[in-house]
């Protein structure tokens, strides 16, 4: 036995979790990269505005230095405040209170004019931004010189929120993706059930406690159990036929054993003797097995065209009929085609055909056609076969249909061709009618139905 | 005639070959298809009786190749199962016709016969040559209505000329046909017989039935 594959459950699920998996991460990661674009952004307008605020209210004053006359922003006066400023120059530089102490090193030296944002480390590690304007400052009177004014910001409060931000989105991707995943396994467990029924009830079927699959399908699996319920009943039929099959040979070679038996206990067995009850015997034989031959209706059949078997037949039989010169009209409805074993085909159509040549004078005709019905998937076929012979009268028809169905008949193994096409109609649910053709002879109809 | 009886099982193919001498043919008989389709190709054969179901190379095979190689002789089939799916394979092989195991003797004769009469080109069973009458099924000659008695060689040859009739048959033909594979050959019995022939069929010689051609051999006209 091959290694079991995982179920069906197992395999939506891994898949279903790597996707979610999947999902959830690049939802978070587009979640925070979004939010730390829009962070950083905001602390940047801050500086900005912070450098703006500096030299507003700038003047240079003794030394030559460039310096704010009043600070607006409270946290440039605290030392420690995570707000920074200063303003750098050739001539010397300005600190804001909050940047003494601090190691703020901020080494961007744009041009006038220019700007800089980046990243540095104080004294004490605290990662900071930092935002460097370059300017030309031409006083009313004297030579024009060159600023560059900073403002920097302690980022570690941005840190711990990014920190929080992330920590959320993670956790409530998991839960999302557990949530869903779990949606999804009792999802699948109510969606499978009709399979695990289905499961129960072969299993069932097998242990022999009970015949065959019981109704109220979902669509999806209503094709399956319809089909495998055909099948069961198919088989259950065939055993049938098999069991009498055998019954009547076992049955009908006794009277002929016993009577063999007789003859030679009697000590009058010579060949004259023996001889009608050998042919008995082989005409039993013969009998039986012929009705045991078909295979039987099977819902796995694939459509078989008609045409060729027919065509194929009508060869054969010109051959056996040689010395009659039948003359056989073929007519197959373009397409003609229906689901059924070819063997049991050939059997079909080449009794009814065999029959036909038999009693006809010397014309024969047949004519397939399918046969529609609004509620058939598949349409069922029509086979009509007619000779120009002199009929079969109405009081003799049901008789003839059943000749030899019975093993304590007659067995002349001569005319059990209709009764056995019968049969093999019946195992297709289908039925044999003897009517009249306009040919002058009989015209039998055969019709399988569809599904 | 000459038949082939192609059968794998000894018993039957045995009582089939006696059956067929007694009934006036020459037997070729092979045991399986190598050997069978090799005498079909290889022997002069009339009519084959094949077994469809051989050890090594089936009957269907044997039969194909035959057809294949263009031999035209009847064959006849026997097939143990009887079911339609066999017979339309043995027929659209090249078969002519079909028995059904198990069978009597009678019926196979019967259709042999058949098959041989309907490839000389007779549709009846009764074969007719001027006054001469033949009944392939009794067995029986009569020239204008009066049964004629004749041997069993001589009713194989008048047989072999009449399912010909309007054709010329060498002596070396007749020879092949009417005897044995190992028989001794002597154009001058087949001299012998077809004199016989002519005095039974014709004692007065005013119908002379039977044609000689000088150096091709012999003619019974047809109808």
């Amino acid at each position: 036995m091959a290694p079991a594959s995982p179920s069906l459950q197992i395999r939506l699920l891994l898949t279903l979790a790597v996707l979610l998996l999947a999902a959830a991460a690049i939802a978070a990661w587009s979640l925070e990269s979004l939010y730390r674009n829009l962070g950083l952004q905001a602390l940047e307008d801050v500086l900005d505005a912070q450098v703006i605020a500096l030299i507003s209210t700038a003047e240079i004053d003794a030394d030559g230095r460039l310096v704010p006359q009043n600070l607006a922003e409270p946290r440039l006066a605290t030392p420690g405040s995570g707000l920074y400023a200063e303003i750098v120059s050739s001539r010397g530089s300005w600190r804001s209170p909050s940047a003494l102490g601090s190691g703020l090193n901020l080494d961007a030296q744009p041009s006038p004019g220019g700007r800089r944002l980046e990243h540095a480390r104080l004294a004490d590690g605290t990662r900071v931004i930092g935002l460097s304007l370059g300017i030309r400052w031409e006083p009313p009177e004297g030579e024009a010189r060159d600023f560059v004014i900073r403002a920097a910001q302690s980022l570690e409060p941005w840190y711990q929120q990014m920190h929080r931000v992330r920590t959320g989105l993670i956790t409530g991707s998991v839960l999302l993706g557990l949530f869903l995943l779990g949606g999804l396994a009792v999802a699948l467990r109510v969606s499978l059930k009709p399979l695990r029924r289905l499961e129960g009830e072969i299993v069932d079927i097998e242990a022999g406690r009970r015949e065959s699959l019981g109704a109220g399908w979902p669509r999806e699996l209503a094709g399956v159990t319809g089909n495998l319920n055909a099948l069961l009943i198919g088989e259950r039929k065939r055993l049938e036929r098999y069991r009498t099959t055998l019954g009547n040979l076992a049955h009908s070679l006794k009277t002929p054993i016993a009577a063999m038996r007789g003859l030679i206990e009697g000590g009058r067995a010579g060949p004259q003797a023996l001889s009608p009850q050998l042919d008995r015997m082989q005409a039993i034989v013969q009998h039986q097995l012929k009705r045991a031959v078909f295979g039987g209706s099977g819902t796995t059949l694939t459509d078989l065209a008609v045409q060729e078997p027919l065509e194929q037949l009508r060869a054969a039989l010109a051959k056996v009929y040689a010395d009659k010169n039948v003359r056989a009209t073929l007519a197959v409805a373009r397409g003609t085609a229906y689901p059924i074993d070819a063997g049991d085909f050939l059997e079909l159509a080449g009794n009814l055909m065999d029959n036909a040549c038999k009693y006809c004078r010397n014309a024969i005709a047949v004519r397939a056609t399918p046969w529609t019905a609004a509620e058939w998937r598949r349409p069922g076929l029509v086979l009509d076969v007619e000779d120009d012979g002199s009929g079969i009268p109405p009081a003799e028809r049901s008789r003839v249909l059943d000749r030899g169905a019975r093993a304590d008949e007659s067995v002349a193994g001569q005319g059990i061709g209709l009764s056995v096409a019968r049969e093999i109609a019946a195992a297709y649910s289908g039925t044999l009618e003897i009517g009249e053709s306009r040919m002058g002879g009989a015209r039998i109809s055969l019709r399988l139905p569809g599904r | 005639m000459r038949l082939l009886v192609l059968e794998d099982e000894p018993a039957l193919r045995e009582t089939l070959a006696q059956q067929f001498r007694a009934a006036g043919f020459t037997i070729d008989a092979a045991a399986d298809g190598v050997e069978g389709e090799f005498a079909g190709l290889e022997y002069p054969i009339d009519v084959a009786v094949v077994d469809l179901g051989l050890p090594g190379r089936s009957g269907l095979e044997a039969i194909r190749a035959w057809r294949k190689a263009g031999k035209a002789f009847p064959v006849l089939i026997l097939t143990a199962r009887d079911s339609w799916q066999e017979k339309v394979a043995g027929l659209d092989a090249g078969a002519d016709d079909y028995v059904t195991k198990p069978f009597r003797f009678e019926e196979v004769l019967a259709r042999v016969q058949a098959l041989l009469r309907r490839s000389g080109g007779w549709s009846q069973p009764l074969l007719k040559s001027g006054a001469v009458e033949l009944d392939t099924r009794a067995q029986e000659v009569r020239v204008g209505g009066t049964a004629v008695e004749l041997t069993a060689f001589e009713y194989r040859l008048l047989e072999y000329l009449m399912l010909r009739a309007g054709q010329v048959v060498s002596k070396a033909e007749l020879t092949d046909k009417l005897y044995e594979q190992d028989f001794e050959r002597d154009s001058n019995t087949i001299e012998v017989f077809i004199g016989r022939l002519r005095r039974k069929l014709d004692p007065e010689g005013t119908q002379q039935p039977i044609e000689t051609l000088r150096g091709r051999g012999y003619r019974i006209a047809r109808g």
